[in-house]
């Protein structure tokens, strides 16, 4: 085995992929543009449309204001209240969204207070409309603060202090370091991205330089070189590795500007820090290259078996699913984790990923996860060879 | 330079079970000689020049190319044969200049030496317009003459050609043909396949007639048309297929 016969088809296969348009677009422009455009595009609509909720005056239409003379003061009081006359239509112009709230105050209202009891009344609004969500919480502010002068108001009748109704304080006092909290905020999702990046990155590369080669007639040239079997595997698989690994970190880097450009936007990103630790980024990326080795194994052996770019593409998509699936399943919360799922493929990966982001280092998790992807991409990967060498594989039509 | 002793090759098909594609095939190609194989489609050209190229194994029987076993030295035969084929592609991406880089160097040859001789096949084969211009610009008589630069960069003194005029227009496919003598005439030995008779009766030293995997004649043009009634190759080659079937 030569290395420079091995870097001589790695950098082939390289510049062939950079030079396709579609590996450009896929790798870069979208990630790199398209997803930060579109977050941002979202983020702005979000604002400007709930900048314009929030700046309009709520419209409401009280019946039997008479019935709570202060409530409706402190309603009239508020600022972005606006109280209407009542109409007798006033359903049909709440439905309409010409007016965002109506309530509707009981005879009795007052007569409750005063005897303390409680005082019913009715709040109607619309859900799904932005405006009558506001307006509802508007009131919502009003009635609090109403209900705490009520509040007072009895417990001075009885001669009670403010803090009677407070029995208990609990103060909470949270341990986790900014580490921690950015982890399992990341820990969440990212997983998950990851994967789905590194086996989306390897897809196309693989199958163009495997099948593709088949179907466009230029694998037969290679074969009769002094290049070796294993030799074109390899740097074939190198290739794929190197270009997914490259696009799930531009698909990250993408990821992340979108996020914050979308979300600085709308209100922006207060809270989260990016701690990670050095150490963490070491054994990430300890975990990664066998998954990314793995990925790229499995999908060349797929492509080269393939007699063309459609076939291996109709092949790679239940793999894709399934990866899918896997990640899904390491979403999820609340899986109970024993040390036989560390030789689970992907969702190994997965869930090496989620304790170091963290902070937590299990030393024999890491090390199954590592050897169990190892592993099985070899196997892979003599498999794609083998299946170089035959000849039913490679001229089957 | 090419010995074939007893070649034959049995495909295993789902369908149609054991296909014995080449039967017992024995020819011998010289040095500065054209030799061709003539054949319809699916008479077993190809598989018996992939064979001779290393891609495929033979099921039994002996090949050599300039002395080498394809069994059991193909690195070795590699280094002396070029291929090509109508079926054979390039790589859309690449300029001539890069793709004939890159096959010199996978076929272990030293850069200086490439580009000398990058330098002599492009000012031969005039292509010195077009050795920066990526292949997926190129026009069909461009790839082609770019295909026959490819499997000639490493020099190899065998070149091992399966129909390499199929789907070319005539111009492109006559030009094709005034290389092949040409190297001939450089002491190359060549094995030409073909199902062409006019290409076979201008360009071979030697035909070889196979149909249906079996060898059913072979000798010069002269030799075929004394041993018929016809003068005409496409008349003989009818008449020994006809010949062949009747005996079957």
């Amino acid at each position: 085995m030569s290395w420079k016969n091995i870097k001589l088809i790695f950098t082939k296969e390289l510049v062939g992929t950079i030079r396709d348009k579609r590996t450009i677009i896929a790798m870069i422009i979208i990630p790199l543009i398209f997803y930060p455009l579109l977050f941002t595009g979202i983020g702005y609509f979000n604002k400007v449309g709930s900048m314009k909720s929030e700046e309009a005056a709520s419209k409401i239409m009280i019946y039997g204001a008479e019935f709570a003379p202060k409530l409706v003061k402190h309603l009239q009081d508020y600022e972005k209240i606006e109280v209407l006359t009542i109409e007798d239509d006033s359903l049909i112009k709440l439905q309409n969204g010409d007016i965002q709230a109506v309530l509707a105050i009981p005879p009795d209202f007052k007569y409750k207070i005063e005897q303390g009891g409680p005082g019913k009344f009715i709040l109607k609004y619309d859900t799904t409309e932005a405006k009558s969500r506001i307006a509802k919480q508007r009131i919502n502010q009003v009635i609090e603060k109403y209900k705490g002068e009520i509040l007072l108001q009895r417990l001075s009748h009885l001669d009670l202090k403010e803090e009677f109704l407070t029995p208990l304080i609990l103060q909470e006092e949270n341990i986790a370091t900014a580490e921690k909290i950015t982890g399992s905020f990341l820990a969440v999702l990212l997983p998950y991205l990851i994967i789905i990046l590194i086996f989306a990155g390897a897809m196309h590369t693989a199958v163009d330089i495997t099948a593709g080669e088949k179907e466009r007639g230029t694998i037969a040239t290679l074969l009769v070189s002094q290049i070796s079997r294993l030799e074109i595997v390899l740097g074939k698989c190198f290739a794929v590795m190197l270009i997914s690994f490259t696009s799930m970190v531009l698909g990250l880097i993408g990821l992340t500007l979108a996020f914050l450009s979308g979300a600085s936007i709308a209100g922006g990103v207060e809270g989260v820090q990016f701690g990670i630790s050095i150490n963490t980024v070491f054994l990430l990326f300890l975990v990664l290259f066998p998954l990314v080795g793995l990925a790229s194994a499995v999908l060349v052996m797929v492509g080269i078996f393939a007699r063309n770019i459609r076939e291996a593409s109709s092949y790679i998509t239940p793999i894709y699913m399934l990866t899918i699936f896997l990640g899904i399943i390491s979403i999820s919360q609340g899986i109970e984790l024993t040390s036989k799922m560390f030789l689970v493929p992907v969702l190994n990966s997965s869930f090496v990923f989620k304790e170091l982001l963290i902070g937590k280092i299990y030393w024999d998790h890491i090390l199954t996860t590592f050897s169990a992807n190892m592993v099985i991409a070899g196997f892979a990967l003599l498999g794609a060879t083998r299946l170089f060498t035959k000849e039913e594989v490679l001229f089957r039509s | 330079m090419i010995q074939v002793e007893g070649l034959t090759k049995v495909f295993h098909d789902k369908k149609r079970g054991e296909v014995i594609a080449v039967n017992n095939l024995k020819f011998n190609c010289q040095k500065g000689k054209i030799y061709g194989l003539l054949g319809p489609n699916g008479a077993g050209k190809t598989t018996t020049l992939r064979i001779l190229a290393t891609m495929i194994l033979p099921t039994k029987g002996k090949v050599k190319v300039n002395g080498f076993d394809v069994v059991k030295e193909p690195r070795e035969v590699r280094k002396q044969i070029g291929f090509l084929s109508s079926e054979t592609g390039l790589y859309d991406r690449f300029t001539p200049r890069e793709t004939v880089m890159f096959f010199g160097r996978i076929n272990g040859i030293e850069d200086k030496i490439i580009e000398k001789r990058t330098a002599e096949i492009f000012h031969n084969l005039d292509m010195e317009d077009f050795q920066d211009v990526r292949v997926n610009k190129l026009s069909t008589g461009m790839k082609q003459k770019l295909s026959i630069a490819r499997s000639i960069i490493h020099n190899p003194p065998v070149l091992i050609l399966d129909e390499p005029t199929v789907g070319l227009d005539i111009i492109t496919a006559r030009t094709v043909i005034e290389y092949i003598k040409s190297f001939r005439d450089q002491g190359k030995c060549i094995i030409y396949s073909t199902h062409i008779m006019r290409e076979a009766e201008k360009l071979c030293d030697m035909i070889a007639i196979i149909h249906q995997g079996n060898l059913i004649a072979q000798g010069t043009l002269e030799e075929l048309k004394k041993n018929s009634s016809f003068d005409d190759l496409e008349e003989i080659f009818f008449e020994l297929i006809n010949q062949g079937e009747n005996l079957e």
